[in-house]
């Protein structure tokens, strides 16, 4: 294009636009942007978002069948994160924003290292997948945020009441932890499952975790998910309320993920079938956040795990030692099988929360016979040309069909914990076995509990492959189910013959396994950690107060040396004596 | 950059021209040195370095300063100067006490702060790039470390439409596979990154991806973690075994997508 020729196609934009503003009420404007920067978007399009997104927009995209939630279909103008009433489009900067910071705790990753003009070109670009862009009608005003109330007591206590009111427990639960009796049966208006958002851990909200975000949320609700807009049936001042108690429920801002728990020692002793002795020695025990992960290192991959972090606390005394493990799952399961070694048939992989085989397993094996079901195809083909089928149309009348029986049945919640067998020698200290599972050389235990049956059961693990159960150490567990939040607390002897054993003041490497059955999680396919430490506390602390006053004492003793050897040298000198040449031969004339 | 921590690698640059202006004496310029190294060491890198190496770094500083001061007798009496003055003039009195005091209670701090550091996992080293075996097999065919390259590379000047087709092919199997350790981005920071440690490389990085030869990369995709000597840690990293899920073709087509993507070469074979 020549620049005359540019300048024209742009006097003519700006033309055209005029005419829209005038046109369409104030605030709400089409801004398509010009040929150029939408072209420019599309080089940034195709480079980063095409690979989730779809290279058309239709959000059908390399990843898409192995991430959950699903990336966003630009073709249908339908956008969860806006300031506009229920229905309407995005605004550009409601886009931005997302593009800027991301989902958390999705796959929509921020992209913080594109420029200000690349973010806007490319979502130029992503408007021009829809016509709805074109069409003034579905720009809507954005609601005015007013400032945070001060989170009072009262207005709390107004919100728990405005909580209860607008029913936001039937899907987010009582307390907030997203077990609501409807939340099994949420999908989204693609006929995917969709979970609900956790409202006590606030790091993991899509949408942000500011209260602007919240009060925005609720107020304009998420287009294309049950969550609704609550713009009509509330007023400004009760929304406020509303915010202060949906931000009361939650943890803190940020996970504070950390890499250790420590056991604290009691004299106590540990019965696990007294609950009120058990909670009050735990009491006691600080409480570590640790992250948890997909496992899609080895077949049977977890793409979309549902449980993200689990809390972990640990007490000893005498003769035994304790762990408790806490985590949030939207529903118990306590009817299904499970564990480690249960085989996870490569089709599984993509197929996830709510995707019930359950009845229909017959059928399923059916649709994946010509892949040899159970076995891995070393070629990854299957996903590509059939694993885009299978979600795309059969997704939907799968999930329907599992409406008709209890979902999630077939496999239970479960949970681990891995220690290694034998402690790392001392000339390699950072030795220990692998994380997944163990392996020949170095095996791992797992102290593992089925929900439906609560009792741990311990394995031997020596590699994915090879895990064998083992009754070498007797393990006791005790498991409760309340509003949402699994506890499961275990309890063994500190010496073993066979495993690890807690030695006081010893660093032992963790390692955490949780199951969510609803998400037809089983053997393999699971939420994993890294290896953590469990460190046994001495029994005795050591006074602290004693090393700092000697720490204070030596310092000031040297001070007071080194003031009294100079103030004596200066007197000797002033006696007009001869001085021997020492160390402090500072106030010497330099010799020439 | 360097994972250096700029602000302060700045702010203690810029004292150090402040002491420089105002002429200091040299006992100033050997306290700057030592305070402003233990501040470099303490807060000047993105990833901090262990307590237990910056106390080795500060107590050689410590040494060094110590044999500067004392390598002559100008240079000794020169240093120590401020210090009589200050011990022995009536007038720096108060100063004086100030510091006898201001000492045992820096003294008994630190020592406080040190018990109640909160407890840390052991951290272990480990070998980002370790030597790779001479030779391996994958998928029953020998490949020779030392020979090998990336079977499409040369396409990309020989046939830029197949090589195109292989870049397409290596976006797939990453954006099916790899991203959420390694990130869409390919930064490092995929959806999972937060729960790994080691966490998955960066290969945006110019240490990283520019320094390996294609058969490195090669070998590390297909052996992963599994593969790795003792000194990688084997036991720690989640980076999988590709040759369990992909084909050859496909881990040589995503070996040439993480360089392209990034607009990075392998390393020449023999070039060191
Ligand atoms: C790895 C996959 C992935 C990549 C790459 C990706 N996205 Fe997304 N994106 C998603 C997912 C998944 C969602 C849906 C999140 C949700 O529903 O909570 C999404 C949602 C969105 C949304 C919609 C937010 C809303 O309000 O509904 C926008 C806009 C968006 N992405 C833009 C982009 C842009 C621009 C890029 C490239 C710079 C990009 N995405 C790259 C996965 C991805
Ligand atoms: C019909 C079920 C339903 C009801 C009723 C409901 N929600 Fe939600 N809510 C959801 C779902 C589903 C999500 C997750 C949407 C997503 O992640 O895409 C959600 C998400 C949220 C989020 C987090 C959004 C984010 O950024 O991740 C907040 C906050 C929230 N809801 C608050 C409320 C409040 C307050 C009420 C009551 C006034 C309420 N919800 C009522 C289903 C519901
Ligand atoms: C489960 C997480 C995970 C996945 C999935 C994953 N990686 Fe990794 N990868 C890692 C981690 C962690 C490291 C760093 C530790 C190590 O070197 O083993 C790593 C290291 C690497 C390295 C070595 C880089 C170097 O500097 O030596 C390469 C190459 C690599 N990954 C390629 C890939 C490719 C290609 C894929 C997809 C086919 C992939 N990874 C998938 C976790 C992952």
């Amino acid at each position: 294009m020549t620049a005359h020729a540019r300048r024209r196609v742009r006097r003519i934009a700006t033309f055209a636009a005029a005419i829209l503003l005038v046109a369409l009420p104030v605030g709400a404007q089409v801004d398509l942007g010009t040929e150029e920067q939408r072209a420019a978007g599309k080089v940034v399009y195709d480079k980063y978002c095409g690979q989730c997104h779809g290279d058309t927009g239709d959000g059908n995209g390399y990843a898409t069948p192995r991430v959950k939630p699903k990336p966003r279909d630009f073709t249908t103008g339908t956008y969860k994160f806006r300031t506009t009433p229920n229905g309407m489009l995005p605004t550009d900067d409601d886009l931005r924003r997302v593009i800027e910071i991301g989902a958390p705790y999705t796959s929509m990753p921020g992209w913080p290292n594109l420029t200000s003009a690349e973010i806007q070109n490319v979502i130029y670009y992503i408007k021009s997948f829809s016509p709805d862009f074109e069409n003034p009608d579905r720009y809507g005003e954005p609601i005015e945020i007013p400032r945070p109330l001060e989170s009072t007591e009262e207005s709390i206590a107004r919100g728990r009441v405005v909580y209860e009111e607008q029913g936001c427990a039937a899907c987010h639960g009582e307390v907030g932890r997203g077990d609501g009796p409807s939340a099994p049966t949420l999908v989204n208006d693609k006929g995917d499952p969709i979970k609900v958002a956790d409202l006590t851990q606030r790091w993991t909200y899509r949408g942000g975790a500011t209260k602007e975000d919240i009060y925005r949320t609720f107020s304009t609700g998420l287009n294309g998910t049950p969550m609704p807009s609550y713009a009509d049936s509330l007023e400004v001042e009760d929304r406020q309320h509303l915010v202060n108690y949906v931000y009361s429920l939650g943890d803190g801002d940020d996970p504070n993920y950390g890499t250790l728990i420590t056991a604290v020692y009691s004299e106590e002793p540990i019965d696990l079938q007294n609950g009120e002795t058990l909670d009050a020695l735990f009491e006691a025990a600080p409480t570590t956040r640790f992250p948890l992960v997909g496992q899609i290192t080895e077949p049977g991959r977890n793409f979309f795990p549902s449980v993200t972090s689990i809390e972990a606390q640990a007490v000893y005394n005498r003769d035994e030692i304790a762990f408790r493990v806490r985590w949030h799952d939207l529903r118990a399961d306590t009817s299904g099988r499970n564990s480690p070694s249960l085989e996870v048939p490569m089709w599984d992989e993509d197929n996830g929360i709510g995707d019930d085989a359950g009845d229909d397993g017959g059928d399923s094996d059916d649709f994946f016979g010509d892949f040899g079901g159970e076995e891995a195809p070393a070629e990854d083909d299957f996903f590509g040309d059939s694993g885009d089928d299978f979600f795309g149309d059969g997704g939907d009348d799968f999930f329907g069909a599992a409406d008709a029986g209890p979902p999630g049945a077939e496999f239970s919640d479960a949970v681990a914990l891995q220690f290694p067998a034998s402690l790392a020698p001392e000339e390699t200290p950072e030795l220990k076995p692998y994380f997944l599972y163990g392996d020949s050389q170095n095996p791992v235990d797992l102290w593992f509990v089925n929900l439906t049956y609560g009792v741990a059961d311990t394995f031997r693990g020596r590699g994915s492959e090879s895990i064998e159960p083992t009754e070498a150490d007797i393990v006791e567990a005790v498991t409760s189910y309340d509003q949402g939040e699994w506890t499961v607390t275990y309890k063994r002897r500190r010496s073993s013959r066979a495993g690890v054993s807690f030695a006081e003041q010893q660093y032992t490497p963790l390692a955490f396994s949780v199951w969510d059955g609803f998400n037809r999680e089983r053997g393999n396919k699971r939420a994993l950690s890294s290896w953590f430490y469990v460190y046994t506390e001495p029994s005795v602390q050591p006074a602290t107060a004693f090393p700092i006053v000697r720490a204070a004492i030596i310092v000031l003793v040297l001070e007071l040396l080194v003031v009294f050897l100079v103030r004596r040298r200066a007197r000797q000198k002033a006696a007009g004596e001869e001085a021997a040449s020492t160390t402090l031969a500072a106030t010497e004339a330099p010799a020439i | 950059m360097l994972g250096l921590n700029l602000p302060v690698v700045i702010v203690l640059a810029a004292i150090g021209g402040v002491l420089a202006w105002r002429r200091a004496n040299t006992l100033t310029w050997l306290l700057y040195t030592w305070v402003a190294l233990w501040a470099f060491f303490k807060y000047g890198f993105a990833v901090p370095i262990p307590q237990s190496v910056v106390t080795i770094y500060l107590g050689i500083t410590g040494l060094a300063l110590v044999c500067f001061a004392s390598s002559s007798r100008e240079r000794l009496s020169e240093t120590v100067q401020p210090i009589v003055r200050l011990i022995l003039e009536p007038r720096y009195r108060l100063a004086l006490a100030g510091l006898l005091v201001a000492l045992p209670a820096l003294a008994a701090y630190n020592v406080y702060a040190d018990l109640n550091v909160p407890l840390e996992a052991p951290g272990f080293g480990r070998e980002v790039h370790p030597p790779p075996p001479t030779e391996m097999t994958v998928h029953d065919e020998t490949v020779d470390m030392a020979t090998a390259e990336n079977p499409y590379l040369h396409y990309k000047h020989d046939d830029p439409e197949l090589y195109g087709e292989h870049l397409e092919n290596g976006r797939r199997v990453y954006y099916e596979n790899c991203f959420w350790c390694h990130g869409d981005g390919m930064g490092g920071d995929g959806m999972f990154a937060h729960g790994l440690n080691p966490v998955p490389s960066n290969f945006n990085d110019v240490g990283t991806l520019p320094i390996l030869q294609s058969s490195f990369v090669h070998w590390r995709i297909a052996k992963g973690a599994p593969g790795l000597p003792g000194a990688g840690t084997p036991w720690d990293s989640m980076m999988p075994a590709w040759e369990k899920f992909l084909t050859t073709e496909e881990m040589w087509d995503v070996n040439l997508f993480i360089y392209d993507f990034n607009g990075y070469e392998p390393r020449a074979l023999g070039q060191h």
